[in-house]
């Protein structure tokens, strides 16, 4: 039990959970500040001018139209000006006006983000159920054959191009096989279930549609193993290593000396505290997966924020390519939060400390 | 078994039965199905496949090819072309025309069955609204309504008045961006005509949610990115009822079209190269037909910018030393070398026989005579634009190997497209390498290329009054009112065009990739398809 003067001291501190997510989300808000600074800046250096790519030769040779188009997304103003527009919008959630879809930079992210958010998570899961599996029989056969058959297997997962993979899978699963749809989220005019959550295969559920459900299914799982296959291997070779870390330990040797049966000296002994730096790894692999969509969303038509941002960045939409920024960098402060908490969660040395 | 043991399992037999659940193909509901196939075109949505390059439902900002396409099977136009002719306008909205004899205005006289699709007549204050809102939101497609002056005659008769003689008035009437719009609706929605419509008009997002217009199909869901999807018009008044109930447009990748088409899953794809479709299955044709793009090359004629381009002797020698064989080879079987700028589909295309050719030996006589110091000439190209499946770097490539071998020394300079676009129209570029899609169907929209055109002038820096000869051929062409004459009139003006620093290298095939079943497929090249003629 805390004595009562140290606990005040901690209460004084904040150095509770409440006050450890207190302070690090005001650093995540000052970080995704500096990042909209850091995002404007380079938006605006890049040469080019986004009325010219934004209009035709013709309407381009307009003088009204021209001006219609500067005046209306604030292109005009000095550039101070316009990123303390943009800063003070944020803070109300107004992101700006796209110049490509001409509709507000929230609305466009709101119907992105999600779709990205479930390839994401459904390659993730994928990538946590098999890389921690493989990972562990690697790890536990170390140096036989299914140990070099997964290491070599994590190594293709690793190195293979994605865009290679895609249309590799999609051409044997989908055209040959025609086991998976490899277009689009639902079969063409196909209504979506109402929107809830965003999230098709989850708003599907909610709309006790098992049907919208099962072809959001059959649509969502090959660029998901696409997706999910430079993240299996990381995670595999990830495993791999912290499982024979903590196998070298006294205490599994006293695990095992004391009879306790092999699946429960894995599961307790080894796996959790293994998983710690596999939380690491996988909570940034889940950024990346969903920042890094772009040629998976591209070839498999899925209509999510990879393909939003790399529109946006040929067209010079920077209300857009400032909106996935933010947003993106929100993403990773969020994600490393949650990671730093599982810590604790998983092990209570980090919890105390 | 513990009860923790038993979770694990009952969640990987899930995970399992999820895995083998979404291997078999899902039993779609009614209001779904696969592409189209003719016995079942009644109840399967036809299906097109093309990659998006979409902004707006609103016919007023549309100005991008799968709007059109979209535009074009929603909102009716006063007047139309059937097919892929763009030679001879067939009335649409207006049953008739007549033009005074100054050529300044033309009365419209419209048809009396036309209605829109909530079952109300098309009027002339609805013509009136919609083409002053073109004009007045200052869109991208604004220039197509500018300088005409619309007026009501009557409730079923429009006069449109014209500053100055514009051979192409009937042809940009037919442009889907001047789609007649249900006034009344779309005022409710927040649509403006006024003259501060630019800032007043509130109605863009409106149109994605309903279409408001009288052409055969009617908006049942707009995704910008995802798929647009069209239901047929219940109150469709003109003769022709379309073949397809429903009609899907999706946004596919273009290395999945031919899948999708292969497979069943769509009936049409629209961005494949003639590469792709060397070899396809059974149950699928393909066709390619030379596109609405001009592949062109310039030459920078402002000695400012750099002497050599500017010289006509190095110009010829550009012209002379391009294999364009070998550019035709790269973009495929379908595609033809542009004689000019014309595009074969319009009256005044240049003949092929008076294409300048290869000619190595020519090329360096030229350069001799020219002076070329051996220093080395940028030539500039968007790096991320691919057309037709032929990509610029690939053919900014090859045209730099081919001025290599007569001499010229190059330095390939690749940006993405919205940089290097703006280094092109401030007219910075020493060499260029560019396309061009027409703005409306007439042959006169490439007059823009000639000595102080929007291109000719701008990027080109071919100022007016550096050739009065070839100036006075256009100046004729664009008022010309015999259309036989106007057409001999452009083609001498792309003889003139080829003497200068303006060159047309060719036109990339469109290649269409169909269901067999599929009929009435033609090429149109301002709207694509139109997906009402589809059978």
């Amino acid at each position: 039990m805390q004595a009562p003067a140290t606990r005040r001291e901690s209460v004084r501190r904040g150095s509770g959970l409440g006050g450890f997510l207190g302070r690090r989300a005001i650093a995540g808000a000052l970080l995704v500040v500096g990042i909209t600074l850091v995002a404007f800046v380079l938006t605006h250096v890049v040469p080019g001018d986004p009325a010219a790519a934004a209009l035709g030769q013709r309407a381009i040779e307009d003088p009204a139209t021209v001006a219609t188009f500067r005046a209306k997304y604030g292109l005009d103003d000095p550039l101070w000006k316009q990123y303390f527009t943009y800063l003070f919008g944020l803070l109300r959630g107004d992101f700006g006006i796209s110049q490509q879809t001409r509709r507000p930079v929230l609305t466009d992210l709101v119907e992105y983000l999600p779709p990205t958010i479930e390839l994401a998570l459904v390659a993730i899961v994928i990538s946590l159920v098999v890389g921690v599996a493989l990972g562990t029989v690697a790890a536990l056969k170390r140096d036989r054959w299914p140990d070099q058959l997964i290491r070599v297997v994590s190594l293709t997962g690793v190195s293979v191009p994605t865009f290679w993979l895609a249309l590799t899978a999609s051409l044997i699963f989908s055209v040959k096989l025609g086991w998976f749809s490899s277009t689009g989220q639902l079969d063409p005019g196909y209504p979506k279930p109402p929107t809830v959550t965003g999230l098709l295969l989850v708003d599907s559920l909610l709309d006790n549609d098992p049907f919208t459900f099962q072809m959001g299914l059959h649509h969502i799982l090959l660029p998901a193993l696409v997706l999910a296959a430079y993240t299996v291997g990381l995670i595999t070779r990830f495993t791999r290593a912290s499982v024979l870390e903590v196998l070298g330990n006294d205490y599994i040797r006293s695990a095992h000396a004391k009879g306790l049966p092999r699946r429960t000296v894995i599961l307790r002994h080894v796996l959790r505290p293994a998983m710690v730096p596999i939380i690491t790894v996988s909570g940034l692999a889940f950024g990346s997966l969903l920042s890094g969509t772009v040629l998976v969303e591209s070839i498999f038509s899925w209509p999510g924020l990879g393909q939003y941002a790399y529109k946006s960045s040929l067209a010079l939409d920077l209300p857009a390519v400032m909106g996935v920024s933010v947003i993106v960098a929100v993403i990773y402060v969020v994600i490393n939060l949650v990671i730093d908490v599982l810590y604790g969660v998983i092990d209570p040395r980090i919890r105390i400390s | 078994m513990s009860s923790k043991q038993k979770a694990g399992s009952l969640a990987l037999v899930v995970a399992l039965a999820a895995l083998g659940l979404s291997a078999c193909n899902p039993t779609p509901k009614d209001s779904a199905g696969s592409g189209g196939t003719g016995g079942a075109a009644a109840t399967k949505p036809l299906v097109i496949d093309t990659v998006f390059v979409l902004k707006s439902a609103d016919p007023a900002r549309n100005y991008e090819p799968t709007g059109n396409i979209v535009a074009r099977a929603l909102y009716d136009t006063l007047v139309s072309f059937k097919g892929a002719d763009l030679k001879t306008p067939v009335p649409s909205i207006a049953q008739k025309w007549e033009q005074s004899a100054d050529g300044l205005s033309w009365t419209f006289t419209l048809d009396p069955k036309a209605k829109f699709s909530d079952g109300s007549a098309v009027t002339s204050d609805d013509v009136v609204f919609s083409l002053n809102r073109v004009e007045r939101v200052k869109g991208n497609p604004s220039f197509l309504a500018d300088g005409l002056t619309v007026t009501a005659k009557g409730p079923e008769s429009v006069e449109v008045k014209t500053a100055a003689y514009d051979p192409a008035l009937l042809g940009k009437l037919a442009s889907p961006s001047l789609g007649i719009i249900n006034s009344k609706v779309a005022k409710a929605a927040g649509a403006s005509d006024a003259k501060n419509a630019a800032t007043a008009d509130q109605a863009e997002a409106a149109f994605a949610k309903a279409s408001m217009g009288s052409g055969p199909y009617v908006l049942d869901s707009f995704g910008l990115s995802t798929e647009v999807d069209l239901k047929v018009n219940p109150n469709y008044w003109g003769a022709t009822k379309p073949t397809y109930q429903r009609v899907v447009i999706r946004n596919v990748d273009a290395a999945q079209q031919k899948n999708n088409v292969e497979k069943g899953e769509s009936a049409l794809a629209l961005d494949l190269s003639p590469d792709q479709v060397a070899s396809v299955g059974s149950g699928v044709v393909s066709s390619g037909v030379p596109s609405q793009y001009t592949f062109y090359l310039f030459t920078n004629a402002n000695p400012a910018v750099n002497k050599w381009t500017a010289n006509p002797d190095f110009q010829e020698a550009v012209r002379r030393g391009i294999d364009y064989q070998g550019l035709l080879e790269l973009a495929g079987k379908g595609s033809r070398r542009a004689a000019g700028m014309v595009p074969v589909q319009f009256a005044g295309s240049l003949p092929d026989d008076k294409a300048p050719t290869f000619d190595a030996a020519a090329a360096k006589a030229a350069l001799a005579k020219s002076g070329y110091d051996g220093s080395p000439i940028e030539i500039s190209f968007p790096s991320d634009l691919t057309q037709n499946g032929v990509s610029f770097t690939d053919m900014s490539t090859r045209i730099s190997a081919d001025l290599n071998k007569i001499g010229i020394k190059t330095n390939l300079k690749g940006a993405p497209v919205a940089t290097v676009l703006e280094l092109a129209r401030g007219g910075k570029q020493q060499v260029g390498v560019w396309l061009w899609g027409p703005d409306f169907p007439d042959s006169s929209n490439y007059l823009a290329f000639g000595p102080g055109g929007i291109v000719g002038g701008k990027r080109v820096n071919w100022k007016a009054g550096s050739n009065p000869a070839l100036e006075s051929i256009m100046k004729q062409a664009a008022t010309e009112k015999d259309e036989a004459k106007r057409a001999a009139l452009m083609e001498q003006f792309q003889e003139g065009l080829n003497q200068g620093p303006v060159m047309g290298l060719i036109q990339p095939a469109q290649v269409f990739l169909a269901s067999k079943d599929l009929k009435n497929l033609t090429y149109n090249l301002v709207w694509t398809v139109n997906v009402a003629e589809l059978g």
